[in-house]
């Protein structure tokens, strides 16, 4: 009898007897039904009313079909082949140095700039405690916790303040949302809470970089939000360096809530593993993020640079329901290789003088394939509502791919919306302009690219889009010529 | 064979397949039998099929309709007076249910090398001239209605310009609907064929005597030889009562050139799908389009610009006006194939809401496959802008006046580019009428 057979029937033995006991094992094997699911809850040490929400989206997510209007092709998944639980690595599995580490990525690593010591955290070298950014993110969660600010994992949070959990989990993108939603709900490994007291601006941008102790949150990342009236909160996720991750398959759900007046700013950079050249092994990025603006005049401003990962699919989503509140959605889009890129987002107007900006750049390169899907819509109820959105793609090559697929549907006549989108490829003339002022090919397109994701890089705090248009040109070279 | 459409189409499909066989042309038979299964195949679309999203069939369903029988031979000359448009000179080709009536076409006049004859007319006399040719634009595959005007496919109007002929005239398509006792389909299939370099006008338009309830269901194919340019003129007046329903396929060949205006102002449900597809390079098509949703109404536009080849241009210009409990769909999809480098393609929908309660869903899409292209699609909803009305009030001149003169130069900018003056007064006026008893607040 194999280990695995031996967990296996140590789980059903349980659901046998409608016991549950503690199982020893660092990861569970492969496979997902209740018991699993239970088995989850009850190693994260979790309070009831949570094993109870996993169970109801587990029973969810039974009844519901994976979706396939996405423009991605991508192997259908085996979900029974997934293991949804493993504990954080122990020190033995990882790389022992830098050596053992993929050239290509040490090299990216030099062109960005990174520390050595940071450069062996990202490739997943086991390292001692003693690390910058270790004391760092101490001094960091004392001066949060002088401003009132809560700032930890969802597991921590689930044990030392539930009720804002229960209060605000899944009030936003419930289980019943989609497919992916409702697996996130069901086994969702850790993630971040964030919670901004009345009135309190947040004395730091708040990013996972620094933050230790949600290493290793996995495949199915949960992260929440809430900025209480009047509070201010700025947070970055993800960050310019390709990071080693063994999970193929990401889902994750981010939930944001903003009351009356509040504002968070959320800026991703994603740049997960692409694949090689054929397109294989690379991260599949299936994330669902909506932001509520319950209070009125509140904000929601998402900014994402996407780079990485064999195919993203994600729609940072706002509901804008406090009058006169405002969102925003900037996003740079870089496909290149065998990437896919399906994404844009959701403007739902409800409230009266409601605002929203979409600023969408695509740039497509190789045989990348890019698609832009948008929802703006107009409420009854929504008078004065605003939209404007701009969607540009940029195509580098022959064999690459944009599509623009918007959807606006309008049921008031005081708003006012306006749709732009263009395509198009680098201009001969622009590039003619350069090259004759000596720059190289090369250059002059990273120049052009650079300044055709300017309004979205301005979004970005200062240093991320510092990095991220170092990251752009590494991104596309190669890619021309 | 009809398993997949539920009751309403049932009648529907027994005529059309009642009415085929008739005619002993096998190649005809076939095109029917296959059109009719595909039709039952795919039954009837739901608000999950991504074409039909935001326009419910449930208003045609509730409706037993049956195929339009024998045409009304009692009409007279006369009685179509209020149909024509005052002033037009035209080769006039009217069509009574969907059934071609030789008494009320004059086309004795016609130049050389210009054929327009009634479908049945010449299935029944000269069917070789058609074999290929219908489903030749739009295809094998057909989508529900389409499929339906296959399967019972009968009459309707053929015109055929030879090479290098230049048709002065408009040539004039009248679709009349007749008050019938029962609610009734008709499903004319009209063809189209320009041969190389010949150049032609056409006005469509579908209008009824009286306000009575039917559908009119339509095919029209439209062929564009090398260098061919036709001006291609739809205006759709159907009664209030009426659902309309067009399937428009246009090829395009080499350097031919394609100028169409789309006026919808009738019907109470009205579904038109323009499908453009190119055989040629260096080809230019431009889709020009007015709509007037008021009350109850829906106007629902679905374009589909296939540019499968290099170096063509296309423009899509669609503008509405909404108003009541007026609704306004429009799906434009442009598509760049792999190698249709050069391509050049805008796309533009523009909405002018008026009432509290209309809605516009819009949703122009662009597929480019291909890097060196220039493309691009603008959508705009807005209402009057107080400014404007400001500035004519300022002037004197009354509320409700000043909205209809601003949205009359909001429409102008389509109705400006109808070729002949008398047409172009006559739809003026309808538009101003439909304006003039609008609740405009």
């Amino acid at each position: 009898m194999t280990s695995t057979q031996a967990v296996d029937d140590i789980v059903k033995s349980e659901y046998e007897h409608g016991f549950t006991t503690e199982i020893e094992s660092d990861t569970l094997p492969p496979g997902l039904d209740e018991d699993v699911v239970r088995a989850i809850s009850k190693r994260k040490g979790e309070p009831e009313f949570m094993t109870e929400l996993r169970l109801k989206a587990y029973r969810h997510w039974l009844t519901m079909t994976e979706p396939e209007w996405p423009a991605v092709d991508y192997p259908k998944i085996d979900f029974q082949a997934i293991s949804y639980f493993s504990a954080p690595k122990r020190p033995e599995d990882a790389p022992k140095s830098l050596d053992e580490i993929d050239p290509a990525l040490l090299e990216t690593y030099n062109k960005l700039g990174i520390p050595i010591e940071e450069q062996k955290a990202l490739a997943g070298i086991a390292v001692d405690a003693v690390f910058d950014s270790v004391s760092v993110a101490t001094t960091f969660r004392e001066t949060l916790a002088e401003a009132g600010v809560i700032f930890c994992s969802i597991s921590e949070a689930v044990h030392d303040c539930p009720e804002l959990i229960r209060q605000y989990m899944g009030s936003v993108v419930p289980h019943t949302d989609n497919y992916y939603a409702a697996l996130n709900a069901a086994v969702f490994s850790d993630g971040t809470f964030v919670y901004v007291p009345k009135g309190v601006r947040c004395p730091m941008e708040l990013s996972t970089y620094f933050r230790i102790n949600a290493r290793n949150t996995g495949q199915f990342e949960r992260t929440l939000i809430v900025a209480e009236e009047g509070s201010y909160v700025s947070y970055l996720e993800g960050c310019t360096a390709p990071q080693r991750d063994e999970n193929q398959l990401h889902a994750a759900v981010v939930e944001l809530i903003a009351l009356e007046g509040a504002e968070i700013k959320y800026s991703t950079v994603q740049n997960w593993y692409p694949g090689d050249e054929q397109g294989k092994g690379g991260i599949y990025n299936f994330v669902t993020k909506r932001g509520d603006c319950r209070g009125a005049r509140s904000k929601i401003s998402w900014t994402q640079v996407e780079t990485g990962s064999a195919i993203t699919w994600k729609y940072p989503s706002c509901l804008l329901r406090g009058e006169d509140s405002v969102g925003e959605f900037y996003s740079v889009a870089v496909t290149k290789g065998r990437q896919q890129a399906d994404t844009g987002t959701k403007m739902i107007h409800i409230g009266k003088g409601t605002r929203s900006t979409i600023v969408s750049k695509g740039i497509s390169a190789g045989q990348g394939r890019q698609t832009y899907r948008g929802l703006v819509r107009i409420g009854q109820r929504a008078e004065g509502a605003r939209n404007h959105t701009q969607c540009d793609s940029l195509l580098i090559g022959d064999r690459c791919t944009a599509n623009t697929f918007p959807y606006i549907e309008v049921k008031h006549p005081s708003a006012q919306m306006e749709h732009e989108a263009t395509t198009s490829k680098i201009s001969d003339d622009e590039l003619f302009y350069c090259r004759s002022r000596g720059l190289t090919e090369e250059d002059a397109v990273s120049m052009i690219v650079n300044g055709f994701c300017k309004e979205v890089f301005n979004e970005l705090p200062m240093e991320f889009a510092v990095e991220a248009q170092k990251l752009l040109s590494i991104s596309l070279e190669g890619a021309v010529g | 064979m009809t398993a997949g459409l539920p009751t309403g189409f049932e009648g529907w499909v027994a005529e059309a397949a009642r009415a085929s066989g008739g005619r002993g042309l096998e190649w005809l038979d076939a095109q029917r039998r296959s059109a009719l299964e595909q039709a039952s195949a795919q039954g009837l679309p739901t608000n999950k099929d991504e074409q039909w999203r935001y326009t419910s069939l449930k208003g045609l369903q509730e409706q037993a309709f049956a195929l339009s029988a024998e045409p009304l031979t009692a009409l007279q000359p006369d009685d179509i007076e209020e149909a024509l448009v005052a002033g037009l000179d035209s080769h006039r080709v009217v069509l009574v249910n969907g059934r071609f009536s030789p008494e009320l076409s004059p086309l004795e006049d016609l130049p050389e090398g210009v054929r327009i004859a009634g479908l049945a007319q010449l299935l029944e006399s000269d069917p070789d001239v058609l074999r290929g040719e219908l489903n030749g634009v739009a295809g094998d595959e057909l989508p529900l209605f389409a499929a339906l005007n296959t399967a019972g496919l009968d009459d309707g109007v053929v015109v055929i310009v030879d090479d290098r002929r230049i048709v002065e005239r408009p040539i004039e398509l009248i679709h009349l609907s007749v008050g019938l006792d029962e609610p009734r389909v008709a499903q004319p299939r009209n063809l189209v064929i320009l041969n190389a370099g010949a150049q032609a006008t056409l006005i469509e338009r579908y209008l009824s005597l009286g306000d009575s309830l039917y559908c009119t269901n339509c095919v029209t194919e439209v062929s564009l030889g090398r260098d061919a340019l036709l001006a291609h003129e739809r205006i759709q007046d159907e009664s209030p009562n009426a659902f309309h329903i067009t399937g428009f396929y246009l090829r395009q060949d080499t350097a031919s050139s394609y100028r169409g205006i789309n006026i919808g102002l009738g019907a109470r449900w009205a579904r038109t799908d323009l499908c453009v597809s190119f055989s040629g390079e260096h080809a230019e098509c431009d889709l020009q389009g007015l709509y007037l949703a008021g009350d109850g109404q829906l106007m629902d536009y679905h374009l589909d610009v296939d540019h499968s080849l290099p170096n063509c241009r296309s423009q899509e210009n669609f503008k509405g006006i909404l108003y009541g409990k007026g609704r306004a769909v429009f799906d434009g999809l442009v598509f760049v194939a792999e190698d249709a480098q050069k391509t050049d393609a805008a796309m533009s929908n523009r909405n002018l809401m008026l009432s509290e309660s209309a809605e516009v869903d819009t949703k122009p899409q662009l597929e480019i496959n291909a890097d060196d292209v220039k493309c691009s699609h603008g959508t705009t909803v807005g209402r009057i802008e107080p400014e404007m009305l400001f500035y004519l009030r300022s002037r004197g001149i009354s509320a409700p006046i000043a909205r209809r003169m601003l949205c009359l130069g909001f429409a102008g900018e389509i109705i400006d580019k109808l070729g002949a003056e008398p047409l172009r007064d006559y739809v003026t006026e309808q538009v101003g009428r439909r304006l003039e008893s609008a609740p405009l607040s």
